[in-house]
């Protein structure tokens, strides 16, 4: 009872104020939903990497991500025994794109990695069964990696979610978590070839780059772009309840300490520090969707329409 | 045909009268408000004023929430207009909830009751037909407006400051109300095309 009394207080507050945060993604059991777009955002950079790469171990890496995710999707649901209904609504929904693209990736993956892995499989690589898998797989990874910033832009209520920058910066994230954990997986099971490792941490300077430039582009076009709530989400995440996991985590864990490791050279490109370099980056992307997911308010309604 | 509503401003006087007939018809549980007035003071003593702004879920021409429902539970009814959910059908993804720019919509996640005591009759009978862990939202009491009479909080206003009929028919008295008295939408940028229509204060 007590903690029904305290949520049904504080709604009330949020129901009073000019800037009413979004609580339902990212708070309580909406962390699982900041998960799930986070480790299937990762998988499906993994799975590309790991074709590109031409590297199993990132493969099954990235298979066991997007089942993860999907599994933390399903945590978050208020009513998951339901969850076959969503592939209902892909003309409009990117909820729904996004799960017929889990749903693709995990299919064609489950083809395509047995044979990869096991010499004894009853397909083999080459067999029309695992090049379907590889197409399933292939066509799944693109959505995963193109849906997740539609879903907060087509969020039309909070406008700080609604910039056009969003899907690309979605796009970046994948990106550089498919670097990063390939660069833990390269760690973990070793290189594909000697050169692997230098070019990764090539790619992963360059996409940081990228990441970088799209998100202060986000904030600055948030800050000028007129509208009180994006300039009040973005002050939630620079100085307001969001700050210290803005700073502590996607700057100094997922930014500066990676950056330091990689730019001023303190140790030589061991394996051990490879993974420090895809963890540090890959937790600092989860805080970076973290925070910008949670500093969401709603447009605030009573004041614009008493001003008229 | 296209039900709407008109909010008359200078008439309303923020008696909550709305938002307690609209929980009386619906028996929703706390925390969940399908209507509810917005309420704020403005300037100093002696020249102060009370701002009341009712809200309730707009029934947009274009929805948002509709699109970004992944289950089709968000819909809107063909023959009038009106918004509706499919409690059947959703899943609890809040989509809708963040896509709706007038944040009329809520999560109904736990058995919820108003007294320590725990649930009284009254909720017991009334909250039954409501399920858990799914979204909720006015529906214009569609159930009434089908029978003939006028949604709930627009009954029960006691200053005749709602107004409800056919925004297509350009002789209804909402049609008139809007033109003759310059009926503005909220948020008219982001697009929507609200059924719910103000007339200034």
């Amino acid at each position: 009872m007590a903690e029904i009394s305290v949520k049904y207080e504080r709604l009330i507050q949020d129901l009073r104020r000019d800037f009413r945060p979004q609580r339902e993604w990212g708070e309580g059991r909406g962390v699982f939903l900041v998960i799930g777009h986070f480790l299937v955002g990762v998988a499906a950079g993994a799975w590309l990497f790991g074709l590109a790469f031409a590297y199993t171990p990132g493969l099954v890496i990235a298979f066991l991500l997007a089942g993860a995710g999907g599994l933390a999707h399903l945590a978050f649901l208020g009513r998951p025994e339901r969850f076959w209904h969503m592939a209902r609504h892909v003309r409009t929904s990117w909820i729904s794109r996004g799960f017929v693209g889990l749903a693709l990736f995990l299919a064609g993956a489950a083809l395509y990695l047995p044979p990869l892995l096991l010499a004894a499989w009853p397909w083999d690589q080459a067999s029309a069964l695992a090049q379907a898998g590889w197409l399933l797989a292939g066509a799944g990874m693109v959505v995963l990696i193109g849906y997740m910033g539609f879903v907060y832009t087509a969020s039309k209520g909070i406008p700080f979610w609604s910039s056009p920058l969003h899907p690309v910066l979605y796009v970046a994230y994948a990106l550089r978590g498919g670097a990063a954990a390939l660069l833990v997986a390269i760690a973990l099971f070793g290189p594909p070839d000697a050169a692997a490792a230098g070019r990764l941490i090539g790619i992963w300077i360059i996409i940081t780059a990228l990441v970088m430039v799209l998100f202060v582009l986000e904030i600055y076009g948030a800050l000028i772009s007129g509208n009180p709530a994006s300039r009040r989400s973005v002050r939630e995440l620079l100085a307001g309840r969001l700050a210290a996991a803005f700073y502590g985590g996607t700057l100094v864990i997922g930014l500066i300490v990676p950056a330091m490791l990689v730019g001023t050279r303190l140790a030589p490109l061991s394996l051990g520090l490879l993974a420090i370099i895809g963890l540090c980056s890959t937790l600092g992307d989860f805080f970076m969707k973290y925070t910008s997911i949670r500093a969401g308010v709603y447009l605030p309604l009573l004041h614009r329409a008493m001003a008229r | 045909m296209r039900w709407g509503m008109v909010i008359d401003l200078k008439r309303c006087i923020g008696c909550y009268g709305c938002q307690l007939a609209c929980k009386a018809e619906h028996g929703t549980p706390p925390g969940v408000y399908y209507a509810r007035v917005l309420k704020q003071e403005e300037g100093q003593y002696p020249t102060v004023r009370q701002l009341f702004l009712p809200v309730l879920c707009n029934h947009c021409e274009d929805p948002p929430c509709v699109d970004a429902c992944p289950t089709g539970a968000s819909f809107k009814w063909e023959e009038d207009g009106i918004v509706d959910i499919d409690h059947d059908l959703c899943v609890g993804c809040r989509a809708c909830m963040m896509a709706c720019p007038y944040t009329n919509r809520y999560f109904n996640d736990q058995p919820q009751h108003y007294f320590a005591q725990g649930m009284t009759p009254y909720e017991q009978t009334r909250t039954v037909r409501h399920q858990q862990n799914v979204v909720m939202k006015c529906n214009f009491c569609r159930d009434r407006v089908r029978a003939g009479k006028p949604p709930a909080c627009v009954a029960n206003c006691p200053t005749i400051a709602r107004y409800f009929g056919d925004l297509d028919d350009p002789l209804s008295e909402v049609s008139v109300l809007i033109k003759e008295r310059g009926g503005f939408t909220l948020l008219p940028e982001v697009g929507t095309g609200p059924a719910v229509y103000y007339l200034p204060p």
